[in-house]
C-alpha cells in the first residue's frame, strides 16, 4: 500500500514538473490545473459521468450476464466450447469504432449503442477466464468427487463453481473499465450527453486543461472500478483475483481447422438470420452477400479493394512498429525491474492501475503530446500493448519455481544468472498471453486514434465511410479488420503453443 | 451361488498410448484384510489403485467387490481414496474438507467424527487452518482422514505416509490400522517402503517394472496391533528380506 502511495506520488510529481516545463508549449495541464477545472466545472462533469457511468453499468451487466450464461451453456455442454470460444473471439475482433456507427444507425438516438458497446468490451474479458476457470480444477480434485460415486452436479456444486470464482473476479476486475471505454465509445457516434461528448466537444476546441482533466476523471473512475472489484473479491475470496492466462485456442490439426471453418459458417449464418429476423434495412444492414459482391463482382470493386488495401496498409505501418515496441517495452522492463525489486515494488501496483485506463481517454492526450502523424499513433498502440504486457510477464517472472531458484541459490547465483535461467522462461507464457490478446487490443487503439484524431488509415476510412452512409465500404472495412485481428490471434497462438509445448506443457495438453 | 467377499481382479490389463501400465493382473483381495502393493516407481501400482476404484477404466478385464463393479460400491460412499497428491481444497478448513467426504457419500454430518480422526492424525489444533498454510505432511494427514470419515468398506491409500516425517510415520502406523480394521475395511496400501509394507499389511504382493504383474505373493503372519517395537523383531526382518529379495529378482530380469 505505501509503494502504491509513492508510486502514485511519483507519477504526480513527475506529471506536475513536465507540465511546468513545457507550459509554454500549451501541451499539458498539470495535476493542480486540472484540479482546478475540474472544481470548477464539477457539475459538468458530475452530469456526464452519471450518464456514461449508468450505461457502462447496464451494459457491463448485460455483458457479464451473457458472459456467464455462454460460460454455463460450454459447462452443460463441452463439446460447444471451441464454436462458443471461436464466435466470441470474431465479435470481439469487431472493431469498435465501426459497430458503434453502425449500432447508431440501427438503433437510433439514445443509449442503445452506448450499453451495447459496453457489453461487447466485457462479456469477452469474463467469458475467456470463466471458462478458464470452470477447467481449472485439478484431476485429482475431481477424482474425489468420482470416489464417492457422484457426479456432474456435485463436481459443479463442490468444485467447479468455486474454483472458477477468482477467475469470474479476476474477468469482472478487467471488465469494468472495459465498460466504460464502451460507453465513451458508443457516446462517439452521436449521442447527446455523456464523457464521450465532453471528450470531442472538448478536443476539437483544443481546450488542454479540460482534456486533460476528462481524461484523468475517466482514468479515476476505471482505477476506482477495478480497485473496488478487486477489493470485493479479496474479502470473499480470502486472495487477490489471479492474473489470468487463458490457454491458447487448438492447435492447427485437422481438428482445429474444422473448428475454425465451423465458427466462420456460423458466424456468417448468425450475421446473415440476424439481419433478416431483425428486417433491418439492405441500404444499411449489409448482408455477407453484399460484403462479398462490394469486394469481389461490385462494378466498383476494384476500386473498393484498392481503396481497402491502400487504408489497411497505412494503418499496418503504425499498428505493427507500435505493437512490437509496446511488446518488447513492457517485457523489457518486467525483466529490468526483476534486477531490482525494490523499484518494482514501487511500479507495479502503479502499472497495475494504468492497465486499467481506457485508451479513448488518453488518445487525445497522445495525439496532442507526439503530434497527428506516425508518432503518435504508433506511441498509442504501444502504451495500449504496455501495461498489459508489462503486469502480464511481471506476473510471470514471479512464477519461477521456489525449488528451481533454491538450487541456484546454493551455488550463490547472481540475480542475473537467476533471471535469464529461471525467471525469463517462466515469464514466456505470460509473454505469450500478453501478446495474444493485445492483438484486437492494438487494433482498436490504431483505429480509434485514426478515427478521433489523425483521420488515416483503416479508422479513418470507417469514419469517413460512416459519416457519408458508404455502408458497402464500412462492412468491408470491418469484415477486413476483423479478419486481420484473428489471424494476428491465430499466429500468435501457434507460436504460443510452440513455446507452451516446452516451457508450460500443462497448459496445453488436450 | 454366493458373490466372493473382498476385491476380484481378473485379467485387469491397461495401456497409457503405446506405455502399458498393467498387464494381465489377477488377485483376490480378503475381505477386511490389509494387503501392500510394493513395487519400483512407475511399475503401475497407482493405475492399479485407480482401476479398483473404478476412476479409470481397464482395456480388458473386470475388477469386482463383493461381487458387485466398484462403481455400484461408489455410488454408496463405500470406497474412499487417499491419494498420492492430498487434493485438500484449498478454500475449505482441514475440517472441513474432512467433513466433504461424508456429504459426498451422503452421509449425515459428524463433527465429533471429523474432530476425532483429526486429534487422531495429529491435526486437532490445525482444524480450522485452510490448506495452504499447512505442511506436506499436515496435508496428507488431513487426507487420510477424510478417506477414513465415511467409515469405507474399501479403503485405497496410495503412499499415504510418503510425505510424513518418520516420527509421525511410526506413530500414524500403530493409531490407523487399528480403525480400519474395526470399520472392517479391506485395504489396499501403494507404498515404495517395504518396512512399512510390513509394518501395516497382512499381506504383501511385490510387482515387477512396469507393466505390473504379481511377482511374489508374502504373507505376514505378525499380530495385531503392531507394537513400536516390531520392526526390530527377527521375524519382521525376515519378511522384509524375503521382500527385498523378490524385488530384487524382480528388478533383475527387468
Amino acid at each position: 500500500m505505501a509503494d502504491a502511495v509513492i508510486g502514485t506520488l511519483i507519477l504526480l510529481a513527475l506529471w506536475q514538473g513536465l507540465a511546468f516545463a513545457l507550459q509554454d508549449r500549451f501541451l499539458i495541464a498539470g495535476p493542480a490545473q486540472v484540479l482546478g477545472w475540474s472544481i470548477a466545472n464539477a457539475g459538468l462533469i458530475g452530469r456526464a459521468l452519471v450518464v456514461t457511468g449508468s450505461n457502462a453499468a447496464l451494459g457491463f451487466l448485460a455483458g457479464n450476464l451473457a458472459a456467464i450464461g455462454l460460460a454455463a451453456l460450454a459447462l452443460v455442454v463441452p463439446r460447444l466450447i471451441p464454436m462458443i470460444s471461436g464466435l466470441a473471439l470474431v465479435v470481439f475482433c469487431l472493431p469498435m469504432v465501426a459497430t458503434g456507427p453502425i449500432l447508431r444507425v440501427m438503433m437510433g438516438p439514445g443509449n442503445g449503442p452506448q450499453i451495447v458497446l459496453a457489453a461487447l468490451a466485457v462479456y469477452y474479458t469474463t467469458l475467456i477466464p470463466l471458462l478458464a476457470g470452470l477447467r481449472a480444477a485439478p484431476a485429482s480434485w475431481l477424482d474425489l468427487i468420482h470416489v464417492y460415486g457422484r457426479g456432474r452436479w456435485a463436481e459443479l456444486r463442490h468444485i467447479r463453481l468455486r474454483a472458477a470464482l477468482p477467475y469470474l473476479a479476476a474477468g469482472l476486475q478487467i471488465a469494468a473499465p472495459a465498460a466504460f471505454l464502451g460507453a465513451m465509445v458508443g457516446e462517439f457516434t452521436g449521442a447527446e450527453r455523456g464523457m464521450g461528448v465532453l471528450t470531442i466537444r472538448f478536443t476539437r476546441a483544443l481546450d488542454i486543461p479540460a482534456i486533460w482533466s476528462l481524461a484523468a476523471i475517466a482514468a479515476l473512475v476505471a482505477i476506482a472500478a477495478y480497485a473496488l472489484i478487486g477489493g470485493i473479491a479479496r474479502r470473499i475470496l480470502h486472495e487477490p483475483p489471479p492474473v489470468i492466462l487463458a490457454p491458447p485456442p487448438g492447435g492447427p490439426t485437422q481438428r482445429g481447422w474444422m473448428q475454425a471453418l465451423a465458427v466462420l459458417i456460423a458466424v456468417l449464418a448468425l450475421w446473415w438470420a440476424g439481419m433478416r429476423l431483425a428486417g433491418l434495412s439492405p441500404f444499411f444492414a449489409k448482408r455477407p452477400s453484399d460484403v462479398l459482391a462490394a469486394l469481389a463482382w461490385a462494378p466498383d470493386a476494384a476500386q473498393t479493394r484498392g481503396t481497402l488495401a491502400t487504408a489497411l496498409a497505412q494503418t499496418a505501418r503504425h499498428v505493427l512498429p507500435g505493437y512490437c515496441a509496446g511488446l518488447a517495452l513492457g517485457a523489457g522492463l518486467a525483466v529490468l525491474l526483476g534486477l531490482v525489486p525494490r523499484l518494482s515494488a514501487v511500479l507495479t501496483p502503479l502499472a497495475v492501475a494504468l492497465r486499467s485506463i481506457p485508451i479513448v481517454t488518453t488518445a487525445p492526450l497522445i495525439v496532442l503530446l507526439a503530434g497527428r502523424g506516425a508518432a503518435g499513433t504508433v506511441l498509442l498502440v504501444a502504451v495500449m500493448v504496455f501495461f498489459p504486457t508489462f503486469v502480464a510477464c511481471q506476473h510471470g517472472l514471479r512464477q519461477a519455481p521456489g525449488r528451481i531458484l533454491d538450487v541456484f541459490d546454493s551455488y550463490a547465483a547472481s540475480r542475473l544468472r537467476k533471471l535469464i535461467h529461471v525467471g525469463i522462461p517462466a515469464m514466456l507464457p505470460a509473454l505469450f498471453a500478453a501478446a495474444r490478446i493485445s492483438v484486437p487490443a492494438a487494433v482498436l487503439a490504431v483505429t480509434v486514434v485514426e478515427w478521433l484524431a489523425t483521420g488515416g488509415g483503416i479508422g479513418g476510412l470507417m469514419s469517413l465511410s460512416a459519416s457519408v452512409s458508404d455502408y458497402d465500404m464500412l462492412w468491408s472495412a470491418v469484415v477486413l479488420v476483423t479478419l486481420m485481428s484473428w489471424l494476428g490471434h491465430a499466429v500468435i497462438s501457434a507460436a504460443e503453443r510452440r513455446v507452451l509445448a516446452t516451457h508450460a506443457p500443462e497448459q496445453v495438453r488436450p | 451361488m454366493a458373490a466372493e467377499a473382498g476385491i476380484a481382479c481378473a485379467g485387469l490389463h491397461k495401456a497409457f498410448g503405446e506405455v502399458e501400465a498393467v498387464r494381465d493382473f489377477s488377485a483376490h483381495f480378503a475381505s477386511a484384510q490389509t494387503t501392500a502393493l510394493v513395487g519400483p516407481s512407475g511399475c503401475g501400482k497407482s493405475t492399479l489403485l485407480r482401476l479398483i476404484a473404478g476412476l479409470d477404466m481397464p482395456d480388458r478385464g473386470t475388477v469386482a467387490i463383493d461381487g458387485q463393479p466398484p462403481e455400484r460400491l461408489r455410488e454408496r460412499g463405500a470406497i474412499s481414496v487417499a491419494f498420492q497428491d492430498p487434493s485438500l481444497l484449498p478454500w475449505l478448513t482441514a475440517a472441513r474438507n474432512v467433513a466433504l467426504a461424508r456429504k459426498l457419500a451422503r452421509q449425515p454430518a459428524d463433527p465429533a467424527l471429523v474432530a476425532r480422526l483429526l486429534q487422531m492424525v495429529g491435526l486437532g489444533q490445525f482444524a480450522q487452518s485452510r490448506p495452504a498454510t499447512l505442511s506436506g505432511g499436515m496435508r496428507q494427514r488431513a487426507a487420510i482422514a477424510r478417506a477414513l470419515v465415511t467409515g469405507p468398506g474399501v479403503l485405497l491409500l496410495d503412499e499415504p505416509f510418503g510425505a510424513v516425517d518418520e516420527l509421525t510415520r511410526r506413530q500414524l502406523a500403530q493409531d490407523l490400522p487399528p480403525l480400519w480394521h474395526e470399520m472392517g475395511a479391506t485395504t489396499l496400501l501403494v507404498t515404495h517402503s517395504v518396512s512399512e509394507a510390513v509394518l501395516l499389511s497382512d499381506r504383501v504382493l511385490v510387482l515387477s517394472p512396469r507393466p505390473a504383474q504379481i511377482v511374489a505373493d508374502i504373507d505376514v503372519p505378525l499380530p495385531h496391533p503392531r507394537s513400536p517395537a516390531l520392526p526390530d523383531t527377527p521375524a519382521f526382518h525376515r519378511i522384509e528380506a524375503q521382500i527385498r529379495a523378490a524385488l530384487s529378482h524382480a528388478l533383475d530380469a527387468a
